[in-house]
């Protein structure tokens, strides 16, 4: 569980430039700068890649915070 | 963000190459700018008709690892002809040093891949000289305003083919005509100069168009490339980045134990090593087999191994089951030293640099020691596994070039030749037999012009067969032929599997009654075949028609042209003079006419013919 969660806060810390150890349950579309929709598109090849999972249309446009992407990751059986 | 992050996300980037840490690569090198990563700039345009944006990360991680920092311009969504064919346009503005040009087919043609079968069989060769028309003038017109090379993809095949099972009965169906586009483009991209083709059809085939390809994101957002793709791609156009920019490697050095066998030979012993046709010495000789392909596409082969060097030899001279032999080898380092003092050695013996290297072991140890004291070295440990050798050798194309040199081929060639010869050797029961079959052909005759570089060059090199080791240059062969009391003669060699061309030559010295033979050599690879008893077959008939009587041959010794100290006494010809020096000899020609081997069918060229032809030809 603990391993998602690092996991996870490595991949945000990847694709939008911050580090690891701010992530936090703020960290969303309206806190990150460079979280902009070709960096969005970059979060959800980097999470299906990671996570092994494949999003449904209507998932890639809910995950815009990082309590948003454990919940949708949730649905795909993925625990936090 | 510094240096060191950005050295340490390359180092996790070549350790695990997934999407985000190529995403974490992009970001620091962002952060810190061109100047204060301390490499090398690199533009790269990306021109495409549909969103390929995700890639870019990739694109720019693999800049980096090939030791430059990227700068990327990416054209409009679908204005490649815009960009191109405008030569005041941003594209041109920012000079790049490479264009990449990604042309979907969806886009490019939807008659071909969503329209099909309302098709005719005209319309669909049409359909595809268009396309490789406007592809063509597309590279014609970069080609024209810059000089940077051109990266251009050809078409993957349709995921669900348009006909369904049909589709496969008839060329004229969908997935052979984009096999037809396919072959029509490489055709046209041969004629430009610095185009190089990425093998989509290829590399959506080996990762799968089921998972290589997104149809979400196709509609979404036509981003078409789904994320298991991504890497790969990306990863091919690094190889062309490093191929381009002269950073292939030359040289594989390797390991012993658990490399080119499985076991460790000075606790197993020379026979109880893990080596051949059955599992798991079967996954050890298979990686062999693709180390001497690469030594067959040029690359130099070198052995570093901490063992008795007399244990590792016997194992390359005697066991059945190696592959790779001793002289595939340009370096064999195989003592109880330090593998970081024998890398430099290696390389200083080779005279290549560091960065030119590869270093395979299976050794922890072994390959973090050579990571830190020689980081130019790519280094490569293979453990575990023996069977994923080899796609793990050949996974980051270390040593892909895009030329293959007269000389690769040639090393290629005559190394074929010889397997060729052998088996045709181990099918033959008697050494006469086996030369029977070869069907050689000896072209004998007087030198022409063409040929005197060759013939010194032969005087110069050749050391065992050589009755007389006179060295002589271009000037002097030159002399020599044309002089009324002096005669030049070349044989030139053929057989059915190669032309080996001019292999010997003889210059003889005519005084009154007697020729006096000053030269008489063999190339090295045409020893041991009999070809000698045609020139010298020759230089006896010529000698008698020019009305001599008797013919002088001398031998010298040297160091290394012992095995023809009694080449004239094979030959007939009676013993004068004998000394430490060497000895001389005679033959009376008695008005006979000589015969050459009957294996060999020996032809005369007519000396003014063969140097017009050798002239026409250039």
């Amino acid at each position: 569980m603990r391993d998602n969660e690092a996991k996870l806060k490595q991949v945000l810390a990847d694709i939008f430039g911050i580090d690891a150890g701010k992530v936090d349950e703020t960290t969303s579309v309206d806190t990150v700068e460079k979280w902009d929709s070709l960096r969005h598109l970059n979060l959800v090849l980097a999470l299906e890649e990671k996570f092994k999972v494949t999003l449904t249309e209507e998932q890639t446009v809910q995950i815009l915070s990082y309590p948003l992407i454990i919940a949708v990751l949730g649905e795909h059986g993925v625990r936090f | 963000m510094d240096r060191k992050d950005l050295t340490d996300n390359l180092n996790r980037l070549a350790a695990e190459p997934a999407y985000s840490a190529y995403a974490a690569v992009a970001n620091v090198l962002e952060g810190i700018g061109p100047k204060a990563s301390g490499m090398p700039l690199f533009k790269a345009a990306v021109l495409r008709n549909f969103t390929l944006d995700p890639i870019i990360p990739v694109i720019k991680g693999e800049i980096a690892l090939a030791g430059f920092y990227p700068e990327i311009y990416l054209g409009g969504y679908d204005t490649i002809a815009q960009d191109v064919f405008e030569p005041k346009s941003a594209l041109y503005g920012f000079e790049p040093d490479v264009v990449i040009l990604v042309q979907w087919l969806e886009a490019l043609s939807p008659a071909l891949t969503v329209r099909f079968p309302s098709l005719s069989n005209g319309e669909v060769d049409a359909e595809i000289e268009r396309i490789a028309d406007f592809t063509e003038e597309l590279v014609t017109a970069l080609r024209k305003n810059i000089g940077a090379p051109v990266l251009l993809n050809n078409f993957p095949l349709p995921h669900r083919p348009a006909l369904g099972i049909m589709d496969a009965q008839s060329e004229n169906h969908q997935s052979h005509a984009i096999m037809k586009l396919n072959l029509e483009l490489l055709r046209r991209m041969r004629k430009v100069r610095d185009v190089y083709l990425i093998d989509y059809m290829s590399l959506m085939a080996r990762l799968g168009s089921g998972s290589g390809l997104d149809e979400r994101y196709w509609h979404i957002g036509r981003a078409p490339i789904g994320k298991n793709a991504l890497v790969p791609i990306g990863q091919e156009y690094g190889k062309f980045f490093r191929a381009l920019h002269g950073k292939a490697r030359k040289c594989l050095v390797l390991d012993c134990d658990n490399i080119l066998w499985g076991g460790i030979i000075g606790e197993d012993g020379p026979e109880g090593i893990q080596l051949g046709s059955a599992y798991p010495g079967s996954c050890y000789q298979a990686f062999q087999r693709e180390v001497l392909n690469l030594h067959d596409r040029g690359v130099i082969l070198a052995l570093c191994s901490k063992n008795n060097e007399a244990d590792v030899l016997e194992v390359l001279r005697t066991n059945p089951d190696m592959v790779l032999r001793e002289d595939n080898f340009s370096s064999l380092k195989i003592d109880w030293n330090d593998k970081v003092t024998n890398l430099m050695r290696i390389a200083e013996e080779l005279n290549i640099g560091l960065d030119s290297m590869v270093f395979v072991d299976d050794s922890q140890f072994e390959c973090d020691r050579v990571r830190e004291e020689l980081p130019q070295i790519a280094v490569l440990q293979l453990s575990s596994d023996p069977s994923t050798f080899c796609s793990r050798l050949c996974a980051r194309a270390y040593f892909d070039t895009l030329t293959f040199s007269k000389e690769d081929r040639t090393r290629n060639r005559m190394y074929r030749d010889e397997t060729k010869r052998k088996k045709l050797r181990s099918s033959s029961g008697s050494l006469e037999a086996y030369l029977a079959k070869l069907e050689m052909v000896a072209a004998v005759g007087a030198a022409d012009e063409a040929s005197i570089p060759r013939i010194s060059q032969l005087t110069q090199k050749t050391n065992q067969f050589n009755l007389t080791t006179c060295r002589y240059t271009e000037g002097d062969i030159r002399a020599f032929a044309a002089g009324s009391k002096t005669g030049v003669y070349t044989v030139k060699l053929s057989d059915r599997i190669s032309d080996m061309g001019l292999v010997g030559t003889a210059i003889v010295k005519y005084a009154g009654e007697a020729a006096e033979i000053d030269t008489f050599l063999l190339s090295c690879r045409a020893i041991g075949r009999g070809v000698e008893d045609a020139l010298l077959t020759h230089v006896l008939n010529s000698a008698g028609a020019k009305g001599c009587s008797r013919v002088v041959g001398r031998y010298l010794a040297t160091k290394k042209n012992a095995q023809v100290a009694d080449f004239f006494k094979r030959k007939g010809f009676s013993l004068v003079n004998e000394s430490e020096r060497g000895s001389d000899w005679e033959l009376q020609l008695k008005g006979r006419t000589f015969s050459g081997p009957s294996w060999i069918k020996s032809i005369l060229i007519e000396p003014g013919l063969d140097y017009a032809r050798q002239r026409s030809k250039t």
